[in-house]
């Protein structure tokens, strides 16, 4: 079960949120005009994705994948966040709800709940499309004696 | 022949550029929305992040809008849009059988463990038009299915794997280097290494791939491989957080991997099996099988036939290389062709073919002369 209030866990579930739910926290965090800098601008950056060749084990680099990064500083606690795709409001959010939770702001029940619900909807659809591919399983019968 | 610049009226060119972008708007039809694109037409996007060596769906479907449906064009625009973006890191090495596939099969191995998941597939349905089509969406066959609880997606064992559990894979022998050299920042040196010959694969058009591919079937290379298995999935994009050191997921990336046990080999003395490998981004399972021959082609490192030399395939693979250099011919080359044309009068005036070696304006310039202005 993953943990919200970790931050790995925490990293991973702010990537998967949506960008109306992260800017709503990261807004109500605000509210009080806390200090903020912004220690890495949400801009669109690459990653190398690295892929290990199984029959040579060596790896390889697959191609490129889009992320937006940013990275503040909220009333001297650090938050990080990394969004796939081109996706600055959402990443900034997400740093800002990022460095909410590390600082147990008054809002974390509330995007602590949220990112639990994503968690929940992500495995219900991983189930869900493991479900389906099951449900297309065949085991191909050889015809023997048959030409 | 240098290139020499011509000049004209810049109005007329950006009329031009408005009368295909007016293309896209005609006929008081609904515009396509990139939403629609990127959840309804999954094979071209795909198709243009493969070849674009970017992975990025959404800008995929807008680079698909804007070209309207060209994939080596919405290629293009990925791959100049990537030349704007810094790099922030490589990924962690992901381990292709970390995959959580939604397909799998193997037409090597009947009893493949995890058996054989057809996923999202008309492989084996007749390819007829649907007519109904044309009269909308007739809604969700699967809305229906009584689903059984399957659980948490099941890492399934990979037909390498099973091999190499059983001797008959051999083992690989320790990298000279670790860090695979990257073909977008370093060009490709022959005799390539074998990550250089991946990623310049992983990129390349589709049509280029499978004619490369096929032609080795058709009889012009000696591989013709058994296919171990094929798999569509998504793997995991990690990178290493910056505060707690760990390995952490951003995304996933939608990929096509195929693998093939090549019986050339077997001529070796030691009988085990070599293998080619494809992977790329997006579904795309006949590119990935087509990298896959070539892989195993290209390790035969041979002169005789076209997908066994590296050089020949890695210099004719790349969409962005052959749209360039086919697509420039179009452009205006006014000075080459005058030279050509004076050249070839000179030699035929010399000759007496002609009382003043001059062809006529009015007349269409000769086939041969057209074929040779080849200045660059």
């Amino acid at each position: 079960m993953v943990d919200p209030h970790d931050r790995s866990d925490r990293f991973e579930l702010i990537a998967a949120c949506e960008e109306g739910t992260l800017a709503r926290f990261a807004n109500n965090v605000l509210a009080d005009d806390p200090p903020l800098s912004v220690r890495q601008e949400p801009r669109p950056q690459l990653l190398l994705q690295q892929v290990r060749d199984p029959v040579e084990r060596r790896p390889f680099n697959l191609g490129e994948v889009v992320v937006t990064p940013a990275e503040v500083d909220l009333d001297g606690t650090r938050g990080f966040a990394m969004l796939p795709g081109k996706a600055e409001r959402a990443a900034l959010s997400g740093a800002i709800v990022d460095a909410a939770v590390a600082a147990g702001h008054a809002e974390t029940p509330e995007i602590v709940a949220a990112l639990e619900d994503v968690d929940a909807r992500q495995r219900e659809q991983r189930r869900r499309d493991w479900a389906e591919s099951k449900h297309t399983a065949v085991e191909f019968e050889t015809m023997e004696g048959q030409e | 022949m240098g290139y020499v610049a011509v000049t004209a009226g810049e109005e007329i060119i950006e009329r031009a550029e408005q009368l295909f972008e007016k293309q896209r708007v005609d006929d008081n039809v609904d515009a396509l929305g990139v939403d629609q694109i990127e959840g309804q037409l999954g094979r071209l996007t795909g198709q243009a992040m493969s070849e674009g060596g970017l992975y990025a769906p959404r800008l995929a479907a807008l680079a698909v809008k804007q070209a309207q449906g060209d994939t080596v064009e919405a290629a293009f625009l990925l791959r100049a849009y990537r030349s704007t973006l810094e790099r922030f890191d490589a990924t962690a090495t992901v381990d292709p059988g970390e995959m959580i596939a939604s397909r799998r099969v193997s037409p090597a191995f009947k009893d493949v463990p995890g058996g054989q998941i057809l996923g999202a597939t008309k492989d084996y349905t007749q390819r007829l038009l649907d007519f109904d089509l044309l009269e909308g969406e007739p809604g969700d066959p699967t809305a229906e299915w009584d689903l059984d609880d399957e659980g948490d997606p099941e890492r399934l064992t990979t037909v390498t794997e099973l091999l190499r559990s059983e001797g008959l894979l051999h083992e690989p022998e320790e990298p000279e280097r670790d860090e695979p050299n990257d073909t977008t920042r370093e060009s490709v040196t022959h005799p390539p290494e074998r990550d250089e010959v991946l990623q310049e694969l992983a990129r390349g058009e589709t049509g280029a791939v499978t004619a490369l591919g096929y032609s080795a079937l058709r009889g012009y290379g000696q591989v013709h491989p058994t296919l171990a298995e094929v798999r569509v999935g998504r793997l995991p994009v990690r990178i290493e957080h910056p505060y707690t050191g760990e390995d952490v997921t951003v995304t996933h990336t939608e990929i096509t991997e195929s693998e093939a046990v090549v019986p050339v080999y077997e001529k070796r003395a030691d009988p085990q099996f070599a293998f080619g490998y494809g992977l790329t981004f997006g579904r795309n399972e006949r590119k990935a099988i087509g990298m896959t021959v070539l892989d195993a082609s290209i390790q035969l490192d041979s002169e005789a036939e076209p997908a066994e030399r590296a050089e020949f395939v890695l210099d004719t693979v790349d969409g962005m290389d052959s749209f360039g250099f086919i697509e420039h011919l179009k452009l205006p080359h006014y000075v080459t062709f005058q030279s050509i044309l004076d050249r070839i009068r000179a030699i035929r005036e010399r000759q007496g073919l002609s009382d003043d070696g001059r062809v006529a304006d009015d007349q269409p310039a000769d086939s041969a002369v057209a074929e040779a202005s080849d200045d660059d």
